[in-house]
């Protein structure tokens, strides 16, 4: 073993030593976990001990208990909106479970077809909109619906459909579907590339095997690919989910932070911003606003578990 | 069962040539292999007899009918991959019964036809486990579980000992070999190893740029190769090959001078004149000649190479040809040393200019 | 395969031109209008700028009433330091918790894992407390650290995917030579893992540069805006001005696209690596 050692004031890896802690790891780790601690958990932990107070007129805060849970899900003033947001974020996150992840998942599929041409064109081209801010893409959608530029109705015409137009966005009953739908058109691409990345990690000569074993197409998707791409389907769907409930940007760039039309596009991320911040007629609540986050943060971790404790665990990963 | 004819059968992927002019028939119950080095195009035509790739150009026919047009499911075939290809999510069991659902095999008689494959090759044990929880052997003997029970016409296997051990390898060419005799199917089987090819083949298929280069039984590429293709790839080690020329020619002798040494053949040898170019071959199990007429090589050793049974001499000719000999039992020499080959006329190859034979071994 | 599949195939390739043109046609339509004069955006909003129409008015409007050179500015700073941040200081602890066995070390990863599902915008009434403390609010300071905190575990958990496949040998071997463990992550280990850098920056790059929310909270004035919240401040204002507000989509579009066009290759290379895990 060369005695050499370029740091002399460290000690050798293969000289452990007995007493304290290796000193290089803790320089190694310091910088990440204090900075994650300071400015992610801590923040967390916080929110949490603060949804337990509430202040009074003076800004004195006095512990709670339950107090603002109670309020946030009995009381009038609180509840209904809360009930409200939680449900439209139900709406907006199956939304884009079925059409965003379905059309991901069908755009996988034909990508991952053997000798495509222009595959990657296609993957590069679809995948542009996921790279755009929200905030543009919430805006060139409501000037392409916008009634009064016409793009959208005359488009419409054109396949016969023109009948269909109405003021989506700006219709109660049509609102909240007109927004999900643009999310989704926007993140489309993430479940494709995730989906596409396991369809073609999927071995060539196991899709040969199936089909000198007699499969056709669609069986051969649906008895080898399928089962074979489930765990990616399930990452693809807690992040889904996590995203979903925590989404804001689009709604608060197309809506504003009143989310309306009366509230029909609230989602808990509105609703948390609103409560937090305070909009025309009532002042913000940090007291509230740490509610409606640890809410929002008990409603993650439900998904979060069930999907850690009910679906990842039958999901077995096939490494190839 | 059936035969399988290949007929004008060519192959390409854009402008490049895989598969040219192949004419081939493999015969009822044969065991037919495909040998050539890498890219020779032997893993395409298997799946082109497979229906997994389209041909450019020629017809396949399968038991007398037209397969050209049917895709893999109906042709009756079964493919062993290299890579087994064994579906991971489902067990041995599933992964063998797979193909006779759409075959439309009702339950009890694909259950017996598993179940009668998995007591041929020993996996009765294994039926309810998955891929993974099975050895490379084990896995190997479900993909080809999988094929029998298909009770195919055709059996294909693409490079199927590639991916095991040395020993593992022995053993289940055995199996392949034993499965053969027992089961009198016809098998295609595609490999790059010539020792694969020379103990399973009842007609091996030597492929080379996509083209036939010759069709035979083993032993008969391995006395009588009929190019220097050939004749280079059978037997191992290779083949030396010399520079020589033709001495003269008479019409009843012909004497070839290579090596600084000449050799005398009796009996007519066509398309040679006095002062052609021609190759010499002569293999390293006969360069250890003990008898009265050898013709002896003189050289220095380069290196030796001692198996026990057998040590390979490689040694440099005084001509300044290279060439490998292989002496039966211990060898005391050593690099450096002097050494002298010596071989018969009889063991000779004679390629011409254009590397075709011209004259063979005779039997030894 | 048989020769059937043709006709399937043109209609892959038909569903799939269909749905690239839902995907990119919005965009391209922003793009194309604002050189348009107003009248032409709303007389034929699907042509082409030609010469009649041409113009650039919007874009002049943008520059003259706003700071769009500063704002993208600002994303260009946070985004970039705070890639490289993440990383650094990721990479440092991948490699710790990957490489060295310690009390502790799966608990660690664990906790550092957390941060993987739970939004750090949860704490955000926190957040700015601290920052208001802090005296950071309206700075750039603010949104690095809030971004290296976010990104940093699915990069460390990325990262230290990657680092286990570096092979034993080469720290092993450095080690007999008496060479320090900061010395070895140094000149080994951090060179090895460039590629996983372009997987760790498709994951944290986009969603830092599109943030709306944490600017927001956090630095929404003094010109500290980023390009995001610019646009959407800009907007607000100069709802009615077509021509402004076209232009200022495109420009806030134009570097994502420039360099989507030069890197799109790496970053779907990325994706799909770090999709695997």
């Amino acid at each position: 073993m060369s005695t050499q050692s370029l740091q002399t004031s460290l000690p050798l890896e293969s000289v452990p030593r007995r007493s304290g802690f290796p000193m290089h790891i803790a320089v190694f780790l310091a910088p990440a976990v204090i900075v994650y601690s300071v400015f992610s958990i801590y923040p967390l932990i916080d929110t949490i001990r603060l949804s337990f107070y509430a202040g009074d007129q003076a800004g004195i805060r006095h512990f709670v208990g339950w107090g603002n849970f109670r309020t946030l899900l009995a009381d009038p003033a609180w509840s209904g909106q809360f009930w409200n947001a939680l449900r439209n974020n139900l709406v907006f996150f199956a939304i884009h479970m079925v059409v965003q992840n379905g059309i991901g998942l069908g755009l996988a599929m034909l990508l991952s077809l053997p000798r495509l041409t222009g595959g990657s064109v296609y993957r590069t081209l679809i995948f542009l909109p996921t790279m755009l801010s929200v905030v543009i893409i919430g805006f060139i959608w409501q000037l392409i619906l916008n009634p009064l530029w016409g793009i959208a109705p005359s488009l419409l015409k054109a396949v016969g459909l023109g009948s269909l137009f109405g003021p989506w966005l700006g219709q109660e009953s049509t609102a909240l579907v007109t927004i999900s739908l643009i999310s989704v058109w926007q993140f489309v691409g993430i479940p494709m590339m995730l989906i596409y990345a396991a369809l073609i990690n999927i071995p060539d000569d196991l899709l040969d095997a199936a089909t000198v074993d007699g499969a056709g197409p669609f069986s051969v998707f649906w008895f080898v690919r399928l089962p074979l791409i489930l765990p990616t389907l399930g990452v693809v769907s807690i992040l889904t989910f996590v995203a979903n409930f925590n989404a804001f940007d689009l709604i608060y760039a197309v809506k504003g932070a009143l989310a309306g039309p009366n509230f029909s596009t609230d989602i808990l991320g509105t609703f948390f911003y609103r409560t937090f911040f305070g909009y025309q007629l009532q002042v913000g609540s940090p007291t509230m606003g740490a509610t409606v986050a640890t809410a929002m943060l008990v409603v993650i971790l439900i998904g979060v578990m069930i999907y850690l404790f009910g679906v990842q665990r039958r999901l077995q990963r096939h490494t190839f | 069962m059936a035969d399988v004819s290949l007929h004008g059968l060519a192959k390409s992927f854009g402008p490049v040539d895989i598969l040219r002019d192949i004419d081939l028939t493999v015969e009822d119950g044969e065991f037919v292999v495909f040998v050539g080095p890498s890219g020779c195009g032997k893993s395409t035509l298997l799946r082109i007899i497979a229906g997994l790739e389209n041909v450019s150009a020629g017809e396949i026919r399968i038991g007398g009918r037209r397969v050209n047009e049917l895709p893999p499911a109906d042709r009756k075939i079964a493919m062993v991959f290299q890579s087994y290809a064994l579906y991971p999510h489902m067990s041995v069991y599933k992964n063998m019964a797979f193909g006779l659902k759409f075959a439309k095999t009702d339950r009890a008689e694909a259950d017996r036809r598993v179940r009668q494959a998995a007591e041929i090759l020993q996996l009765t044990p294994y039926l309810n486990r998955k891929p993974r929880e099975l050895s490379g052997g084990q896995r190997q003997r479900v993909a080809i579980g999988r094929a029998i029970v298909r009770n195919p016409s055709v059996f294909l296997f693409d490079e199927p000992l590639s991916n095991l051990d040395a020993a593992l390898r022995i053993n289940t060419r055995l199996e392949i070999a034993k499965l053969h005799r027992e089961l009198g199917a016809t098998m295609i089987y595609v490999t790059h190893d010539q020792v694969e090819a020379m103990t399973l083949a009842s007609k091996i298929v030597v492929l080379n740029h996509g083209r036939v280069e010759q069709v035979g039984a083993p032993l008969d590429l391995y006395h009588h190769p009929s190019n220097l293709f050939v004749a280079g790839f059978i037997g191992s080690p290779r083949m030396n090959f010399i520079k020589g020329e033709v001495r003269s020619v008479t019409e009843s002798r012909v004497t070839i001078g290579f090596a600084g040494a000449e050799a005398v053949f009796e009996g007519a040898v066509v398309r040679l004149a006095p002062g052609d170019p021609v190759t010499v071959g002569i293999r390293p199990e006969h360069m250890a000649e003990q008898g009265s007429d050898a013709i002896p090589l003189t050289g220095r050793i380069d290196a030796v190479e001692r198996l026990g049974e057998a040590s390979y001499v490689y040694m440099k000719l005084a001509s300044g040809d290279d060439v490998v000999a292989r002496i039966p039992g211990d060898m005391e020499t050593n690099p450096g040393d002097g050494f002298t080959a010596r071989f018969t006329p009889r063991a000779l190859h004679v390629f011409d200019a254009e590397g075709r034979s011209v004259r063979s071994a005779k039997a030894l | 395969m048989n020769r059937s599949i043709r006709p399937g195939r043109i209609a892959v390739h038909l569903a799939l031109v269909l749905y690239t043109v839902i995907a990119i046609g919005p965009i391209l339509l922003i793009v194309i209008n604002s050189f348009k004069t107003r009248r032409a955006i709303f007389a034929d909003p699907l042509g082409f700028p030609d010469a009649r129409t041409f113009t650039t008015i919007g874009f002049d409007q943008v520059f003259a009433k706003s700071d769009f050179g500063l704002y993208f500015f600002n994303s260009l700073t946070v985004t970039i330091v705070s890639l490289a941040l993440i990383v650094l200081i990721g990479a440092m602890a991948a490699w710790a918790l990957t490489e060295y066995r310690f009390p502790g070390n799966t608990i660690l990863t664990l906790y550092l894992a957390i941060g993987i599902m739970v939004p750090i915008r949860l704490g955000s009434v926190s957040i700015l407390r601290m920052m208001v403390e802090l005296n950071l609010v309206n700075t750039l300071t603010a949104l690095i650290l809030v971004y290296v905190a976010q990104g940093l575990p699915l990069a460390i958990l990325i990262l230290g995917e990657f680092i286990q496949q570096i092979p034993k040998d080469l720290r092993d071997a450095a080690r007999c030579d008496g060479v320090s463990e900061y010395r070895i992550f140094a000149s080994i280990i951090l060179p090895l893992i460039r590629p996983a850098i372009a997987t760790v920056a498709v994951f944290t790059m986009v969603p830092i540069w599109n943030d709306l929310w944490f600017p927001l909270i956090l630095s929404p004035g003094d010109g500290k805006q980023t390009i995001t919240l610019g646009v959407q401040q800009f907007i607000g204002q100069y709802v009615t001005d077509w021509n402004a507000v076209l232009a200022s989509l495109t420009l806030a579009i134009a570097p994502v696209l420039v360099l989507y066009v030069f890197f799109s290759r790496y970053l779907v290379r990325g994706l799909t690596a770090g999709a695997v895990k």
